[in-house]
C-alpha cells in the first residue's frame, strides 16, 4: 500500500506521490485557487479535477462544468473511460492511465500509476479464503509488459544459459518486440519499466557499492532484479511461455549471441 | 499444484510413519493438513491422534519448491528446537518416498500435535465466547510469543487461522513456516520471504524493501499482528481497520499510521484491553518497540491477578503467573521503558545503570567458584531433575545481543558450580525474572568442555561476588 504516482511529463517533469487517503488538485491554478499539480494550458480550468487515492486504486473527479476526460490504459488494447462533466469520484482501474484533458491543439496530460493492485497467488485460492490466507506480499500483473521484461531478464537464467548475464535494454526490446502488444517497445520504455518494477513493485534494496559509475549502478539494479525475482518464485519456468518462441527470432541476433556465451 | 477443488490429495489410510492418514483438517496455500490415527498405541511421544502437515515440494516448478522447502525447513527446523506449552509441538518430521505417487514424492509431513480447532473457526462459529475466554486466550497468546522472542525468533505470520485450540482450551501457536530467528550479529530483526497475511502486516512492511534475504521482519510485527487479534476477540473477529477488502483494510491502516485518520477501537472491547490494543497498533515499528510481549504479559498479569478473574488453571501456570507479577513490578508500563528496540529475554536491560554488584571489586585474586543460582522458586527446587526449562545459558560475547546465536549449546542449572576467571563489569545489561538488573559478567570454565573452553555468566545468576581481577 504505498499509494499512487502521478507523472507530469512537462518541462520540469513534476512527480507527485500520494498516500492512502490522500487528494491532489489538478488545474491551471490562479493565486486564489491553489493545486499540486498545475497543468499551464489555457484551455484548462482553473480547479479541473482532483485525484483521490482510495484503498488500492484512485478516484477522479471532474471539476470541469463542460468538458469530459478520457483515462486510457496505455497497455489495454484501447481501453478506456470516458469521466462526464461534474461526475465526482469515478473509480479508476487501471494500473497505468493516462488522463486525458481535452485542449484546442495538443491534449493535455499526465500519468498516474497505482502499483497497490493485489493479485492472488498463482497457486492461491486452492479452499482457502479470501482474507485470512497468507499472500505473496508483491503481486505483480501477469499480463503487463512490465511481466514481460522481468521475464525477458530472467531468460538466460532460466534457461540455464548463464548464470550471470543478465540481457542488456537492447537485447530485450529485439526479444519482446516480435509480440504484438510490444511492437512498439522502446529502449526508454524498457528502462522505465525495470525502474518500475524496481522502485514500485518490488521495492528492491540494492546493495552498499554506490561510488561506482552510472552504467554499473544500473546494472546493480537488473541483477538484484533478477536474483530476488528468482529466489521468490516470482518468475518460474512456466513463464517462459509469455515470450515469443526463440526459433521465430528474427535475424537470430539473440539466439546467436545464446549460443556464443 | 493448481488441482481441482476437493481433490483428494492424500489417500484416506495412506501410511505416514506410525500413523494412517484420516480426516482432512485444513488447506493452505502451501500445505494439507490430515488427521492422522496413530497404527500402533500411543504413548507420550506418539499420541493416538496427530496432525499431519504435508508440504509437497514435487508438482511445482523448482523454483517455487525451493521457496517451499525453505519454509517447510524452517517450520521442522523451528519445531525441532523450541518447546513450549503455548507453541504446537512437532512430534517428528519424514520426508515421503512415494515413485506411485507423484504428488506426495519428496513431501515433508510435519506431525504434530492434534489441535481441537482454530481460533479463526472459534471466533467464526455462533456460539460466541464464554466470559473471560478471550482474556485468557489471549493471555495465552501473548505468554506463546514471549517465549518466541525471547528465543529470539519472530513469528511473521500471527492471525486467528495460526493460533489453534487443544480439547482442554488450551492456546498453541503454529505455523512457523516464516518464523525467522532474529539476525545473530544485531539481533534487532529476521529475514523472512515476501509472504504474509495482509490483515495483520504492520504498516511499515507494505513500504518495506526487497533485498536477496528478503523482507526485514521484527518482533514489533507480531506485536502488531497481536493488536489486531485483540481487537478481533471481542468483537467476534472484526479488524480495527474499516474496509470491505484486505486491501481496502490495507489503505485504512496506512492512512492510520500516516496520521490522516484516528484509530478508532470497538466499544465492546474493555477498557483494559483497548489500551492494550492501543499500544500493540502504534503506528510504528520504533513506537511499538517498548512494547515487548514480556510487557505486555506482565501488564496482563498485573491486571488479570488485580481483579481476579482467570478460572482453573494448571500449577504451572499459578506458578507462571507468580513470576510474571514479579516482572511487572520491574518493568512497568510500555511508555516507561526506553524507545528502540531492546532485546525482550530474561536477559534484557534497558539503561547502561550502575551495576546492582559494586562490592569486592579486587584485581587480585584468581579463578574462583561460583553457584548457579535461578531465582525461580521451582527450579531451585527440583534442579536436580535438569528441565530444559530451567535451564539457564551462557554467552558467546557478552558485549552482543543475547540471542540464540550468542548462546553456548551447553546449558547449566540451579546448583551447579561454575569456575570463574574474571570480571566484566560493563557488559550487556542482563535483568532476571524478578528486575535484578547487572551489567557485570564472569569468564568462567566451559563445564565439560576442553580446559580452554570458556563462556560468559551473568553475574545476575548467582549470589557469590568472588573477587577476581578483571578480564582483559
Amino acid at each position: 500500500m504505498s499509494g499512487v504516482l502521478i507523472h507530469v511529463p512537462q518541462d520540469p517533469p513534476l512527480t507527485l506521490r500520494l498516500g492512502a487517503g490522500e487528494v491532489a488538485r489538478f488545474g491551471r491554478g490562479s493565486d486564489t485557487v491553489g493545486v499540486e499539480l498545475r497543468l499551464d494550458d489555457p484551455a484548462v480550468s482553473r480547479l479541473a479535477g482532483e485525484i483521490r487515492v482510495n484503498e488500492d486504486h484512485w478516484l477522479l473527479s471532474n471539476l470541469s462544468a463542460t468538458q469530459s476526460y478520457l483515462v486510457e490504459n496505455p497497455e489495454g488494447a484501447g481501453e478506456y473511460l470516458r469521466v462526464p462533466p461534474r461526475r465526482l469520484g469515478a473509480p479508476i482501474p487501471f494500473e497505468f492511465a493516462r488522463v486525458v484533458l481535452p485542449t484546442r491543439d495538443t491534449p493535455v496530460s499526465f500519468q498516474v500509476f497505482a502499483p497497490d493492485h493485489v493479485y492472488l497467488d498463482p497457486q492461491g485460492a486452492v479452499g482457502g479464503r479470501l482474507g485470512t490466507q497468507t499472500l505473496t506480499a508483491y503481486s505483480l500483473d501477469e499480463t503487463a509488459t512490465y511481466f514481460l521484461v522481468l521475464v525477458a531478464l530472467c531468460e538466460p537464467r532460466l534457461r540455464d544459459e548463464s548464470a550471470l548475464a543478465v540481457p542488456t535494454t537492447p537485447e530485450i526490446v529485439e526479444r519482446l518486440r516480435q509480440l504484438p502488444q510490444c511492437a512498439r517497445l522502446t529502449a526508454r520504455g524498457v528502462s522505465a519499466h525495470i525502474d518500475y518494477l524496481a522502485e514500485e513493485k518490488l521495492r528492491i534494496v540494492l546493495p552498499e557499492s554506490r561510488d561506482v559509475g552510472r552504467g554499473a549502478r544500473r546494472n546493480g539494479k537488473r541483477e538484484a532484479l533478477v536474483g530476488i525475482a528468482l529466489r521468490f518464485g516470482v518468475v518460474g519456468e512456466s513463464h517462459l511461455g509469455l515470450l515469443p518462441s526463440r526459433s521465430a527470432a528474427s535475424g537470430n541476433s539473440v539466439q546467436a549471441q545464446a549460443v556464443g556465451r | 499444484m493448481n488441482a481441482g477443488a476437493g481433490a483428494e490429495r492424500v489417500p484416506a489410510g495412506f501410511r505416514v510413519g506410525g500413523w494412517a492418514v484420516g480426516e482432512p483438517i485444513a488447506d493452505g496455500g502451501w500445505g494439507w493438513v490430515y488427521e492422522g490415527q496413530s497404527v500402533r498405541g500411543s504413548d507420550d511421544d506418539h499420541p493416538a491422534a496427530v496432525a499431519l502437515k504435508f508440504l509437497p515440494t514435487s508438482g511445482l516448478a523448482p523454483k517455487q519448491a525451493r521457496g517451499l522447502l525453505e519454509c517447510a525447513h524452517r517450520e521442522r527446523e523451528f519445531g525441532r528446537r523450541a518447546r513450549h506449552p503455548r507453541l504446537i509441538r512437532v512430534l517428528d518430521s519424514l520426508v515421503l518416498n512415494e515413485p506411485d505417487h507423484p504428488e506426495l514424492d519428496g513431501a515433508i509431513v510435519l506431525v504434530m500435535e492434534r489441535a481441537e480447532h482454530s481460533l479463526r473457526q472459534l471466533l467464526a462459529g455462533e456460539a460466541g465466547l464464554a466470559d473471560g475466554q478471550a482474556e485468557r486466550i489471549l493471555t495465552e497468546i501473548c505468554e506463546g510469543l514471549a517465549h518466541l522472542h525471547e528465543l529470539g525468533w519472530v513469528h511473521g505470520d500471527l492471525k486467528p487461522d495460526n493460533v489453534l485450540l487443544m480439547a482442554d482450551g488450551s492456546v498453541r501457536l503454529s505455523d512457523f513456516g516464516l518464523a525467522s530467528e532474529l539476525d545473530g550479529t544485531h539481533g534487532t530483526h529476521a529475514w523472512m520471504p515476501p509472504l504474509g497475511t495482509p490483515d495483520f502486516l504492520p504498516p511499515e512492511r507494505w513500504k518495506a524493501p526487497l533485498g536477496e534475504r528478503g523482507v526485514q521482519a521484527r518482533p514489533s510485527a507480531d506485536i502488531w499482528a497481536l493488536g489486531i487479534m485483540v481487537h478481533q476477540m471481542f468483537t467476534g473477529g472484526i479488524s480495527p481497520f474499516p474496509g470491505a477488502t484486505p486491501a481496502a483494510r490495507g489503505a485504512a491502516a496506512q492512512e492510520y499510521a500516516g496520521g490522516r485518520a484516528p484509530l478508532r477501537l470497538d466499544a465492546a472491547v474493555p477498557p483494559f484491553w483497548r489500551e492494550l490494543a492501543t499500544d500493540c497498533l502504534a503506528p510504528t515499528h520504533e513506537a511499538r518497540a517498548a512494547c515487548t510481549a514480556g510487557v505486555l504479559l506482565a501488564r496482563i498479569g498485573a491486571e488479570t491477578h488485580g481483579s481476579g478473574t482467570g478460572a482453573a488453571r494448571t500449577d504451572g501456570d499459578r506458578r507462571r503467573r507468580r513470576v510474571v507479577l514479579g516482572a511487572a513490578a520491574a518493568t512497568a508500563l510500555c511508555a516507561a521503558t526506553v524507545a528502540g528496540w531492546v532485546y525482550v529475554a530474561d536477559d534484557s536491560g534497558a539503561k547502561q545503570d550502575g551495576s546492582v554488584h559494586v562490592t569486592n571489586v579486587s584485581d587480585t585474586a584468581g579463578p574462583a567458584a561460583i553457584t548457579v543460582y535461578n531465582v525461580e522458586p521451582t527450579c531451585r527446587a527440583h534442579a536436580a531433575d535438569r528441565d530444559q526449562q530451567c535451564s539457564l545459558g551462557l554467552a558467546i560475547d557478552p558485549l552482543a545481543p543475547y540471542t540464540v546465536a550468542n548462546v553456548v549449546a551447553t546449558r547449566v542449572w540451579h546448583g551447579d558450580v561454575l569456575t570463574a576467571q574474571c570480571r566484566l563489569p560493563q557488559g550487556l545489561p542482563v535483568t532476571d525474572e524478578f528486575g535484578t538488573r547487572s551489567t557485570e559478567w564472569y569468564r568462567v570454565r566451559l563445564p565439560g568442555g576442553a580446559a580452554d573452553a570458556t563462556a560468559w555468566f551473568p553475574a545476575v545468576r548467582t549470589k557469590d561476588r568472588p573477587a577476581l581481577p578483571a578480564c582483559r
